[in-house]
């Protein structure tokens, strides 16, 4: 007989062999695929990638604004020698302009005056086009005027017009450009700002500058004093750092990597734990046969490399597919930060694809390896009785404890198995500690994103309709106002509305625009979430959002100054909302903003429903009741969102598999040790749903004992990476975010362990109902 | 082929054969038995002649290939694994050869484990448990654990879980093969005991002193066929338990 022929007898055959082989082939698949993710994650650092476009494109620490009035270009350039400042680039004339494409508001953009795109400092990409080579032409920021679902309604070729300059020119749009700290949403020629100023604006420059120190806030502060010092008093308007700019360009990556990364490393260390319990474990079910082998005289080394071999094959064809799977997995979070750099499309790197596979397989082949090499030294005789039923004397004391207990009496000697094996059960209690875990911390993290979602549609969220002036108008003439109220009062299905204006605004310290919201009338019931504070209650109050307070360095209870309409006035910031846009929001009553006389305008109606209308049916008989001349619409979930739940599921998915996989296993491995003990219970006249019960109840225990511990491990979990998750968005979030599971809730859903391992015990006690008592009897 | 009345067999056993791969050879060829109440009856035969084969399709671990196997009036051919487990948990007892008791519990807890699995009360069951082991002079054993016992005392302990259920039927197998000489005859003993109580019971044993000794009838099987029956008292060849001895 050949030496392969031998070893493969060695290894053995037979159904047992191959269903063992199934689950580490199972096993390995999942874990290789769950690692993949977890390390890609790892990898691929939105900040690290940030980062590296942020050097290369030599990104501002921070722009300033600066009145030109009160410092000249040679006292601007004097800035760039002092110490600590490595860059400067600027004056670029600065000034903020209303853009319409074609009859479609483009909103207030910021533009700047530059000759090229390059330079010491915010070296722009410029991602489509030229750069302006004279008046009338205009580059925009090339995520500027995208429409709904990432469609782009502006084009190389196109006109818009600046509905805010005298005459409201029109420019022409020859090129798209990205600045990666978000210097300016437009760029024309020098010569072209004055003829862009809004009538009574002041004129204002931009200095962009890089510094030696700038890695936190405070860096940054003592970088701006010392450039503030440096030049006349009031010359500086107001500064924007960059550190704002990470959140801003991260987007969705980063809010879905602290969650992502969470069940990867869950997913990781459950991999590792159940690869070694599932290949080690294949190999010491062999130890009877390998003594036998051994007995008839194969050597030490034939009998390693025959179990290595065993558990070798499956291990590396689960570890092969399974990195492929990872890289499908982790595709639909690396595919929304790809864009946002520039810098060409993102994908699990190399190393990831080719580390993961060796070191699972390393992993297996180690666990296999050690008790291999423990037979192969053992004698005969060692190794057959090593292979027998669990050393006597463990899980006594259970056995009797339990058999007093006034319960079936097959549902106690299965309580009391899993004491006979404490280290199996220890890694089986592991295996569903973290599935469990994983289970809860999705529950929870999924009910904290509904109410996040819901916290940001609030006005605009399902549920809710919206009414504004169809045509190019913005505005509602006084006719359409009244048209609107009356038919939004007569239509039954209106439980509240309120008149809102969204202008833009200037706000003490910011250097571009801010987006407000001015209600008209009772808004309380938009229903933002309130992180801190109040909604605003009075004339002079107003709510911002994170971003506003963090740009400004303001908190709730200052006050600052806002222009609205040309008018300056002080408010109050009594509240901060949840409104997790990259962008300051500050929210506020109608005539704390100045009302008609600062310029504003209704530009819509927000309409609130009753419980149960449709929105989509409402909206139709708005429509016909307000005829032409009206637009209306209702809101979807947002898509991010939508993609979150996917992933958590996926991932959820995956823990959980890869834990039922580990229950299987060793329940598998308890069913073939205990067969003869089986088959006598099954002479003695168990049936075999007693004989099912009894396998389920293997598991219960280190259940039961993973619900107790996966509770609190999981709600400790999603609490910090819901607050994670706030602050990769750049937000807060109110405390009602992470409180979502109430105690009866964590309880029932701690018992999801129970379910995970009922499930992987459920197959092998079925195997063992149905064998016939003689067949397990004859096993020794 | 033995002719017993209907009211007489507690067992029934006709044209029952059992191949383990189809074509192969078979366990057990068309063997025609039956047992009668109170009867002793033993199952004799070398190695791998089927005797074993034949208990375990009387006791329901196992089925037939083609026949049919009645028990106390019940055709256990035909039951469902659910309904041939609690038929054999109430009405038959199993003793084996080298025990098979479980090792995790105490001997009272293995006495006990039939009466539990039927769902009797804790203390009947302790009872009854107890009664047994008295009776089988293994009381003082009653916390310890089988790995501490002689052989003697394990198949006592067997013994005593066969009988808890007062079973109709007591099957043996092979019930002194792992005992010494001494011991096998106390066992022996016992079995004949139990016996002149009114326990039916089948011996499977490749011994012709003990099929002699306890049993009632002998059936001797050879390659799966039953070659020749002798009453008690009636001499064995020394060919009746070669293959093809007639």
């Amino acid at each position: 007989m050949s030496a392969r022929r031998v070893l493969r007898a060695a290894a053995g055959r037979g159904p047992g062999r191959r269903v063992q082989a199934v689950v580490i082939f199972l096993v390995l698949l999942a874990s290789t695929a769950a690692a993949t993710v977890g390390l890609a994650l790892v990898a691929v650092d939105s900040n690290g990638a940030f980062q590296r476009s942020f050097t290369a494109q030599h990104g501002a620490d921070v722009a300033a604004g600066v009145d030109p009035a009160r410092a000249t270009s040679a006292q601007l350039a004097a800035t760039g020698r002092l110490p600590g400042v490595t860059a400067i680039a600027g004056p670029f004339a600065l000034t903020s302009i209303g853009l319409d494409a074609s009859g479609s508001p483009l909103g207030t953009v910021t533009v700047a005056g530059r000759t090229s795109p390059g330079g010491p400092v915010d070296d722009l990409t410029l991602t489509a086009g030229r750069w302006p080579s004279r008046p009338g032409q205009i580059v925009i920021a090339d995520d500027l005027g995208q429409g709904p679902d990432d469609q782009t309604t502006l084009q190389i070729g196109s006109t818009v017009t600046v509905t805010t300059a005298p005459g409201k020119p029109k420019l022409t749009v020859v090129g798209m450009a990205r600045s990666i700290t978000d210097t300016a949403g437009a760029w024309v020629v020098p010569a072209e700002i004055a003829a862009l100023r809004t009538p009574g604006a002041p004129a204002l420059e931009q200095m962009l500058y890089r510094f030696t120190l700038a890695g936190s806030a405070a860096q940054i502060r003592a970088d701006v004093a010392a450039v503030t010092a440096a030049l006349p008093a009031g010359a500086i308007a107001g500064t924007a750092p960059w550190l704002t700019a990470p959140n801003t360009a991260n987007g969705s990556s980063s809010i879905v990597a602290p969650f992502v990364m969470a069940f990867a490393i869950m997913g990781l260390v459950l991999s590792v734990l159940i690869v070694a319990n599932v290949v080690s474990g294949a190999v010491v079910a062999g130890y009877r046969r390998i003594g036998v082998l051994k007995s008839i005289g194969l050597t030490p080394a034939q009998v390693t490399i025959a179990y290595v071999r065993r558990v070798g094959v499956p291990a590396v064809a689960g570890c092969v597919l399974g990195v492929a799977a990872g890289n499908l997995l982790a595709l639909p979070v690396l595919s929304n930060s790809a864009s946002v750099y520039g810098v060409g499309s993102q994908s699990v790197p190399p190393w990831v694809d080719i580390a993961t596979p060796l070191g699972m397989c390393a992993l297996a082949g180690l666990a296999a390896l050690l008790p291999a090499l423990r037979a192969s030294r053992l004698s005969a005789v060692q190794a057959i009785a090593t292979g027998q039923a669990p050393r006597q004397g463990r899980g006594y004391g259970a056995h009797r404890l339990l058999g007093r207990m006034p319960l079936p009496r097959a549902m106690t000697i299965g309580l009391a198995a899993p004491f006979a094996r404490p280290a199996r059960t220890m890694v089986t209690l592991a295996a569903i500690v973290f599935g469990a875990t994983a289970v809860i911390f999705a529950v929870g993290l999924d009910a904290s994103l509904a109410r996040a979602a819901t916290g940001t549609e609030h006005a605009e969220g399902p549920g809710q309709v919206v009414v504004y002036p169809g045509g190019s108008s913005s505005e509602f003439t006084a006719g359409q106002e009244r048209k609107a109220v009356a038919v939004i009062r007569a239509l039954p299905g209106t439980a509240d509305y309120v008149a809102e204006a969204t202008p833009t605004v200037g706000v003490s310290g910011l250097t571009r625009q801010v987006n407000a919201e001015a209600f008209l009338g009772n808004a309380a019931w938009t229903d933002y979430d309130m992180v801190t504070g109040h909604w605003y209650g009075g004339a002079g109050q107003a709510d911002v959002n994170t971003v506003f307070l963090t740009q400004t360095g303001l908190s709730v209870g200052d006050t600052t100054s806002v222009i609205s309409g040309g008018k300056m006035m002080t408010v109050r910031i009594v509240g901060e909302v949840f409104d997790p846009d990259n962008q300051p929001l500050l929210i506020a009553g109608w005539q704390t903003l100045g009302g008609a006389a600062a310029g504003l305008a209704i530009q819509q109606y927000d309409i609130g429903l009753k419980p149960g209308v449709s929105p989509d049916a409402y909206s139709n008989s708005l429509n016909q009741a307000l005829g032409a001349g009206f637009g209306s619409g209702t809101y979807g979930g947002g898509l991010f969102f939508g993609i979150a739940k996917s992933l958590i599921s996926m991932l959820t998915l995956i823990v959980a598999v890869v834990a039922g996989l580990g229950v299987l296993n060793t329940v598998l491995l308890g069913a073939r040790e205990r067969r003869h003990d089986l088959g006598v219970f099954k002479a003695l006249g168990m049936t075999p749903r007693q004989a099912i019960g009894m396998v389920v109840c293997w598991v219960a225990a280190p259940a039961i004992a993973a619900a107790i511990i996966a509770a609190p491990a999981a709600d400790i979990l999603h609490s910090a990476t819901v607050r994670a998750m706030a602050n990769a968005a750049g937000t807060a979030i109110p405390a009602s975010y992470t409180h979502v599971l109430a105690v009866p809730a964590l309880a029932a859903l701690a018992l999801s362990g129970l379910v995970i391992a009922s499930c992987g015990a459920l197959l092998p006690g079925t195997w063992a109902a149905r064998s016939t008592a003689a067949a397990a009897l004859r096993a020794e | 082929m033995d002719v017993m009345s209907g009211m007489d067999a507690l067992i029934q056993i006709s044209d029952v054969t059992k191949r383990y791969d189809a074509g192969g050879v078979a366990a057990v060829n068309q063997i025609t038995l039956q047992v009668a109440r109170g009867e002793a009856m033993a199952v004799m035969g070398p190695s791998g002649s089927g005797k074993s084969t034949l208990l375990n399709l009387i006791a329901g671990l196992d089925r037939p290939t083609s026949g049919t196997v009645t028990v106390a009036g019940e055709r256990i051919d035909r039951l469902s694994e659910t309904r041939l487990a609690r038929f054999r948990r109430s009405r038959i007892g199993m003793i084996f050869q080298f025990f098979n008791l479980i090792d995790d519990l105490t001997v009272l807890d293995n006495v006990m484990l039939p009466a539990q699995l039927i769902g009797a009360p804790r203390g009947r069951a302790l009872a009854r448990a107890r009664e047994l082991l008295s009776a089988l002079m293994i009381e003082q054993h009653e916390k310890a654990y089988p790995a501490r016992l002689s052989g003697g005392e394990r198949q006592r302990v067997a013994i005593a879980r066969a009988l808890v259920n007062r079973p109709e039927l007591l099957l043996a197998d092979e019930p002194t093969g792992a005992l010494d000489t001494r011991t096998g005859q106390q066992i022996g003993a016992l079995l004949q005991e139990l016996n002149r109580a009114g326990q039916t019971m089948v011996l499977v044993t490749h011994s012709p002193e003990l099929a002699a000794r306890y049993a009632s009838r002998t059936a001797a099987i050879v390659d799966g066929q039953i070659e020749g029956r002798r009453l008690a008292g009636e001499p064995l060849a020394a060919g009746d338990l070669h293959a093809g001895a007639r």
